[in-house]
Protein backbone atom coordinates (compact mmCIF):
# COMPACT_ATOMS: atom_id res chain seq x y z
CA UNK A 1 0.00 0.00 0.00
CA UNK A 2 2.56 2.71 0.70
CA UNK A 3 4.79 1.57 -2.78
CA UNK A 4 5.65 4.57 -4.55
CA UNK A 5 4.21 5.15 -7.98
CA UNK A 6 5.95 4.08 -10.39
CA UNK A 7 8.80 6.18 -11.41
CA UNK A 8 8.19 8.43 -14.42
CA UNK A 9 9.98 7.65 -17.60
CA UNK A 10 13.61 8.07 -17.44
CA UNK A 11 14.33 12.37 -16.69
CA UNK A 12 15.21 13.42 -20.51
CA UNK A 13 15.11 17.38 -19.64
CA UNK A 14 15.85 17.35 -23.27
CA UNK A 15 14.98 20.75 -25.28
CA UNK A 16 13.95 18.43 -27.84
CA UNK A 17 10.51 17.78 -26.17
CA UNK A 18 9.95 21.41 -26.69
CA UNK A 19 9.98 21.05 -29.98
CA UNK A 20 5.91 20.58 -30.18
CA UNK A 21 4.40 24.08 -29.93
CA UNK A 22 7.46 25.57 -32.32
CA UNK A 23 5.32 25.79 -34.82
CA UNK A 24 3.47 29.36 -34.13
CA UNK A 25 6.86 31.53 -33.65
CA UNK A 26 6.63 34.27 -35.85
CA UNK A 27 4.42 36.84 -34.27
CA UNK A 28 3.41 36.53 -30.45
CA UNK A 29 5.15 33.46 -29.17
CA UNK A 30 2.17 31.08 -28.61
CA UNK A 31 1.82 29.83 -24.87
CA UNK A 32 3.57 26.83 -24.02
CA UNK A 33 0.89 23.47 -24.85
CA UNK A 34 -1.41 22.56 -21.77
CA UNK A 35 0.71 19.10 -22.27
CA UNK A 36 4.61 20.39 -21.45
CA UNK A 37 3.26 22.24 -18.66
CA UNK A 38 1.23 19.34 -17.05
CA UNK A 39 3.78 16.86 -17.98
CA UNK A 40 7.10 18.72 -16.66
CA UNK A 41 4.72 19.96 -13.69
CA UNK A 42 3.69 16.27 -12.91
CA UNK A 43 7.26 14.82 -13.24
CA UNK A 44 8.56 17.12 -10.76
CA UNK A 45 5.27 16.40 -8.48
CA UNK A 46 5.87 12.55 -8.20
CA UNK A 47 9.88 13.38 -7.64
CA UNK A 48 8.72 15.73 -4.53
CA UNK A 49 5.94 13.35 -3.26
CA UNK A 50 8.38 10.55 -3.21
CA UNK A 51 11.51 12.74 -1.85
CA UNK A 52 10.72 15.74 -0.18
CA UNK A 53 9.76 15.60 3.94
CA UNK A 54 6.44 17.37 4.51
CA UNK A 55 7.36 20.82 6.17
CA UNK A 56 9.08 21.99 3.36
CA UNK A 57 7.09 20.80 0.76
CA UNK A 58 4.87 24.16 -0.30
CA UNK A 59 8.75 26.16 -0.91
CA UNK A 60 9.79 23.12 -3.06
CA UNK A 61 6.60 22.98 -4.72
CA UNK A 62 6.68 26.84 -5.38
CA UNK A 63 10.02 26.21 -6.61
CA UNK A 64 9.02 23.09 -8.90
CA UNK A 65 6.23 25.05 -10.14
CA UNK A 66 8.31 27.64 -12.14
CA UNK A 67 11.06 26.03 -13.37
CA UNK A 68 8.58 23.54 -15.27
CA UNK A 69 6.82 26.57 -16.03
CA UNK A 70 10.52 27.60 -17.70
CA UNK A 71 11.02 24.47 -19.19
CA UNK A 72 7.95 24.29 -20.92
CA UNK A 73 8.46 27.50 -22.28
CA UNK A 74 9.99 28.60 -25.39
CA UNK A 75 14.02 28.79 -24.60
CA UNK A 76 13.36 32.04 -27.23
CA UNK A 77 12.01 33.76 -24.19
CA UNK A 78 14.40 35.39 -22.16
CA UNK A 79 12.89 34.84 -18.88
CA UNK A 80 12.40 31.51 -19.05
CA UNK A 81 15.92 31.33 -19.48
CA UNK A 82 16.73 34.01 -16.42
CA UNK A 83 14.54 31.35 -14.42
CA UNK A 84 16.38 28.47 -15.09
CA UNK A 85 19.45 30.10 -14.37
CA UNK A 86 18.22 31.38 -10.94
CA UNK A 87 17.48 27.87 -10.24
CA UNK A 88 20.86 26.55 -11.02
CA UNK A 89 22.58 29.38 -9.56
CA UNK A 90 20.87 28.51 -5.98
CA UNK A 91 21.57 25.23 -6.41
CA UNK A 92 24.91 25.47 -6.91
CA UNK A 93 24.91 27.99 -3.90
CA UNK A 94 23.11 25.62 -1.56
CA UNK A 95 25.75 22.95 -2.02
CA UNK A 96 28.31 24.98 -1.88
CA UNK A 97 26.53 26.44 1.59
CA UNK A 98 26.67 22.95 2.71
CA UNK A 99 30.20 22.07 2.04
CA UNK A 100 31.23 24.95 3.93
CA UNK A 101 29.04 24.39 6.91
CA UNK A 102 30.47 20.77 6.92
CA UNK A 103 34.02 22.51 6.28
CA UNK A 104 33.25 24.83 9.30
CA UNK A 105 32.09 22.11 11.45
CA UNK A 106 34.68 19.70 11.25
CA UNK A 107 37.57 22.25 11.25
CA UNK A 108 38.50 24.89 13.64
CA UNK A 109 37.55 28.66 14.16
CA UNK A 110 39.56 28.81 11.37
CA UNK A 111 40.89 32.46 10.03
CA UNK A 112 39.07 33.63 7.40
CA UNK A 113 40.00 31.70 3.72
CA UNK A 114 41.15 34.69 2.43
CA UNK A 115 39.79 36.18 -1.04
CA UNK A 116 37.71 33.14 -0.96
CA UNK A 117 33.63 33.50 -0.70
CA UNK A 118 33.26 32.31 2.71
CA UNK A 119 31.37 35.30 3.47
CA UNK A 120 28.07 33.17 2.59
CA UNK A 121 26.52 33.03 6.06
CA UNK A 122 23.44 30.78 6.88
CA UNK A 123 20.42 32.90 6.13
CA UNK A 124 21.95 34.38 2.94
CA UNK A 125 18.90 33.06 0.77
CA UNK A 126 19.23 35.50 -2.45
CA UNK A 127 22.38 35.45 -4.70
CA UNK A 128 23.60 38.47 -6.24
CA UNK A 129 23.69 38.09 -9.78
CA UNK A 130 26.84 39.03 -12.06
CA UNK A 131 25.94 43.07 -11.71
CA UNK A 132 25.06 44.30 -15.02
CA UNK A 133 24.90 48.10 -16.30
CA UNK A 134 21.10 48.72 -17.00
CA UNK A 135 20.70 49.52 -20.42
CA UNK A 136 20.15 53.04 -20.97
CA UNK A 137 16.40 54.65 -20.54
CA UNK A 138 14.52 54.85 -23.84
CA UNK A 139 12.77 57.58 -23.95
CA UNK A 140 9.48 57.94 -23.01
CA UNK A 141 9.72 54.91 -21.02
CA UNK A 142 7.16 55.45 -18.13
CA UNK A 143 9.00 55.08 -14.53
CA UNK A 144 6.29 51.76 -13.86
CA UNK A 145 9.08 49.87 -16.19
CA UNK A 146 11.36 49.34 -13.49
CA UNK A 147 8.55 48.10 -11.06
CA UNK A 148 7.86 45.38 -14.24
CA UNK A 149 11.60 44.82 -14.29
CA UNK A 150 11.69 43.83 -10.81
CA UNK A 151 9.12 40.83 -11.51
CA UNK A 152 10.05 39.56 -14.65
CA UNK A 153 12.74 37.22 -14.75
CA UNK A 154 15.56 38.65 -16.15
CA UNK A 155 14.20 41.71 -16.55
CA UNK A 156 17.12 44.13 -15.37
CA UNK A 157 19.08 43.68 -18.36
CA UNK A 158 15.91 44.09 -20.78
CA UNK A 159 15.05 47.63 -22.72
CA UNK A 160 11.35 48.35 -22.31
CA UNK A 161 10.36 46.82 -26.03
CA UNK A 162 11.76 43.47 -25.02
CA UNK A 163 10.35 43.75 -21.75
CA UNK A 164 6.88 43.95 -23.16
CA UNK A 165 6.83 41.19 -24.97
CA UNK A 166 8.89 39.41 -22.35
CA UNK A 167 5.83 40.57 -19.78
CA UNK A 168 3.21 39.38 -22.77
CA UNK A 169 4.97 35.74 -22.49
CA UNK A 170 5.58 35.56 -19.38
CA UNK A 171 1.77 36.37 -18.33
CA UNK A 172 0.56 33.80 -20.45
CA UNK A 173 2.48 31.56 -19.20
CA UNK A 174 1.60 32.24 -15.56
CA UNK A 175 -1.87 31.75 -16.13
CA UNK A 176 -1.35 28.58 -17.86
CA UNK A 177 0.72 27.21 -14.65
CA UNK A 178 -2.25 28.91 -12.51
CA UNK A 179 -4.74 27.30 -14.20
CA UNK A 180 -3.02 23.55 -14.66
CA UNK A 181 -2.28 24.19 -10.72
CA UNK A 182 -5.65 24.68 -9.93
CA UNK A 183 -7.24 21.90 -12.11
CA UNK A 184 -4.69 19.91 -9.97
CA UNK A 185 -6.48 20.63 -6.81
CA UNK A 186 -9.40 20.23 -8.10
CA UNK A 187 -8.46 17.05 -9.11
CA UNK A 188 -7.41 16.12 -5.91
CA UNK A 189 -9.85 17.25 -3.57
CA UNK A 190 -13.20 16.47 -5.84
CA UNK A 191 -13.24 13.11 -5.11
CA UNK B 1 23.69 58.42 -34.59
CA UNK B 2 20.07 58.66 -33.21
CA UNK B 3 18.92 56.83 -36.43
CA UNK B 4 16.59 54.02 -36.21
CA UNK B 5 19.09 51.96 -34.79
CA UNK B 6 18.49 53.21 -31.13
CA UNK B 7 14.71 54.33 -31.46
CA UNK B 8 11.82 51.32 -31.55
CA UNK B 9 8.90 53.23 -33.02
CA UNK B 10 6.35 54.34 -31.19
CA UNK B 11 3.71 52.54 -32.84
CA UNK B 12 6.02 49.36 -32.08
CA UNK B 13 5.50 50.18 -28.51
CA UNK B 14 1.61 51.23 -28.65
CA UNK B 15 0.96 47.59 -30.27
CA UNK B 16 2.79 46.02 -27.66
CA UNK B 17 1.22 47.81 -25.12
CA UNK B 18 -2.15 47.22 -26.17
CA UNK B 19 -1.18 43.34 -26.65
CA UNK B 20 -0.44 43.87 -22.64
CA UNK B 21 -3.94 45.16 -22.53
CA UNK B 22 -5.56 42.49 -23.98
CA UNK B 23 -4.12 39.98 -21.84
CA UNK B 24 -5.19 41.43 -18.38
CA UNK B 25 -8.57 40.41 -16.40
CA UNK B 26 -11.68 41.36 -17.57
CA UNK B 27 -12.75 43.95 -15.35
CA UNK B 28 -9.70 46.04 -15.77
CA UNK B 29 -9.88 45.93 -19.05
CA UNK B 30 -12.96 47.33 -19.25
CA UNK B 31 -12.19 50.38 -17.48
CA UNK B 32 -9.66 51.00 -19.37
CA UNK B 33 -11.55 50.76 -22.15
CA UNK B 34 -10.17 53.94 -24.30
CA UNK B 35 -5.96 54.24 -24.87
CA UNK B 36 -5.17 54.61 -20.77
CA UNK B 37 -1.69 55.73 -20.35
CA UNK B 38 1.13 53.30 -20.52
CA UNK B 39 1.90 54.01 -17.10
CA UNK B 40 -1.28 52.90 -15.77
CA UNK B 41 -1.44 49.63 -18.05
CA UNK B 42 2.00 49.01 -16.61
CA UNK B 43 0.74 49.48 -13.20
CA UNK B 44 -2.03 46.72 -13.78
CA UNK B 45 0.35 44.65 -15.54
CA UNK B 46 2.51 44.95 -12.34
CA UNK B 47 -0.03 43.78 -10.20
CA UNK B 48 -1.77 41.38 -11.96
CA UNK B 49 1.74 39.26 -12.11
CA UNK B 50 2.11 39.92 -8.34
CA UNK B 51 -1.81 38.46 -7.87
CA UNK B 52 -0.60 35.89 -10.35
CA UNK B 53 2.54 34.78 -8.08
CA UNK B 54 0.78 35.27 -4.86
CA UNK B 55 -1.92 32.54 -6.67
CA UNK B 56 0.83 30.45 -7.14
CA UNK B 57 1.85 30.07 -3.34
CA UNK B 58 -1.15 29.48 -2.55
CA UNK B 59 -2.37 26.71 -4.87
CA UNK B 60 1.61 25.47 -3.84
CA UNK B 61 0.63 25.40 -0.32
CA UNK B 62 -2.90 23.44 -0.98
CA UNK B 63 -1.10 21.02 -3.42
CA UNK B 64 1.61 20.14 -0.43
CA UNK B 65 -1.57 19.44 1.96
CA UNK B 66 -3.55 17.51 -0.62
CA UNK B 67 -0.51 15.66 -1.72
CA UNK B 68 0.20 13.89 1.58
CA UNK B 69 -2.94 12.42 2.36
CA UNK B 70 -3.18 11.07 -1.61
CA UNK B 71 -2.34 7.28 -1.61
CA UNK B 72 -0.79 5.75 -4.90
CA UNK B 73 -3.99 3.46 -5.44
CA UNK B 74 -6.27 6.35 -6.31
CA UNK B 75 -8.23 7.06 -9.51
CA UNK B 76 -5.94 10.38 -8.96
CA UNK B 77 -2.40 8.72 -8.93
CA UNK B 78 -3.46 6.78 -11.98
CA UNK B 79 -4.23 9.40 -14.04
CA UNK B 80 -0.53 10.54 -13.43
CA UNK B 81 0.94 7.56 -14.10
CA UNK B 82 -0.99 7.60 -17.37
CA UNK B 83 -0.24 11.43 -18.40
CA UNK B 84 3.67 10.58 -17.34
CA UNK B 85 3.74 7.93 -19.72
Amino acid sequence: MAAKRTAPPPANPNPNRRRVTSAADDSASAPPSKRMLAFHFLRALSRIHSSTPVPRRTRTIRRAAYSSMARAASPRSAWSRALLRQVRVRRAVRSRRAVLMRRRVSAAPAPPLGASRSSVSAGQTSVAPPVRTPPPRQEGEPARADALRQLIPGGNGMEYCSLLEETADYVRCLRAQVQLMQGLVDLFSGQ
Amino acid sequence: MSGRRGRISDDEINELISKLQALLPESSRRRNASRSSASKLLKETCSYIKSLHREVDDLSDRLSGLMSTMDSDSPQAEIIRSLLR
